[in-house]
């Protein structure tokens, strides 16, 4: 096993046991900065699947925007009796039934993955970054714009539920 | 290769199915939110496995798409708890009955 095979392992570890105890911790605040764990192994693992552009995204856009943001509305809410509560709901036995067999059948049917086929097109390697910029502006610039649309139309969204509206009688 | 590829899905697999559990389980309306947010990567790190394996960057592209709409969802989603909170304060949702008949 060498040195990359053994970090591999290792972020795949780490970030399951983040992945674990995000979604177990009691404290709110402590699951989020789980999750920040889990973000930064999991942009590890696509900088040693050589998507460096993926990992930088993944720091900047989910670690950096998306996770402050659910932090500020943890913090911003008044949530005295999160912690005496149950965490829990009656049904989570069924729950982690549900997870479970998810997970088994993923995993079984990850077996059925096909060999290794190069299908991009011949050529030099134009290198990671290159390569999506590319496929980005090329054959995907339409769904590239309808997402910046669907963005939009989540900014205007937003902050259409969450303004105070006037009381009305 | 580092690993093959399907290490990569497994890992995929294990990341969902805790993100399913924390969905399901979970009584905190933000951690509810926080598991999807948990699931999304677990797709990302399958898109971007077979990107790799596949030699193709065709994936990383569909995984920046799954970045944006995970970025709309948490905005669309954290707006719903900060009005629901206006009207009720705490993240529970048990508590959230108004619309059940």
């Amino acid at each position: 096993m060498n040195f990359l095979t053994a970090t591999f392992y290792y972020m795949a570890a780490a970030s399951i046991v983040s992945a674990l105890l995000a979604v177990t911790r009691r404290n709110p605040v402590h699951s989020m900065l789980w999750v920040l764990a889990l973000f930064m192994h999991v942009a590890g693992i696509f900088l040693l699947l050589a998507a460096e552009f993926l990992a930088a995204v993944q720091v900047i856009v989910y670690a950096g925007a998306i996770l402050i943001f659910y932090l500020f509305v943890v913090m911003l809410l008044d949530l005295p009796d999160e912690e005496a509560r149950p965490r829990f709901g009656n049904h989570w036995p069924f729950a982690a039934a549900v997870g479970l067999s998810f997970a088994a059948l993923a995993w079984v049917a990850r077996i059925e993955t096909p060999g290794h086929t190069r299908l991009a097109a011949e050529g030099a390697p134009l290198g990671s970054l290159a390569e999506v910029g590319m496929a980005l502006f090329g054959p995907f610039a339409l769904p590239f714009e309808i997402a910046s649309l669907v963005l939009l139309a989540a900014i205007v969204g937003a902050v259409v539920i969450a303004r105070r509206r006037p009381v009305q009688s | 290769m580092i690993v093959p590829a399907g290490t990569v899905l497994g890992l995929s697999a294990v990341l969902f199915g805790i993100g399913v559990f924390g969905f399901l389980a979970r009584r905190n309306i933000i951690l509810m939110l926080v598991s999807v947010e948990v699931m999304l990567n677990a797709v990302n790190v399958s898109l971007v496995g077979f990107s790799h394996h596949l030699g193709d960057a065709r994936g990383q592209v569909l995984a920046l798409f799954v970045i944006a709409v995970a970025a709309a969802e948490a905005g669309v989603g954290l707006g719903l708890v900060i009005a629901l909170n206006r009207n009720k304060p705490g993240a529970a949702v048990a508590d959230l009955t108004e619309l059940k008949w």
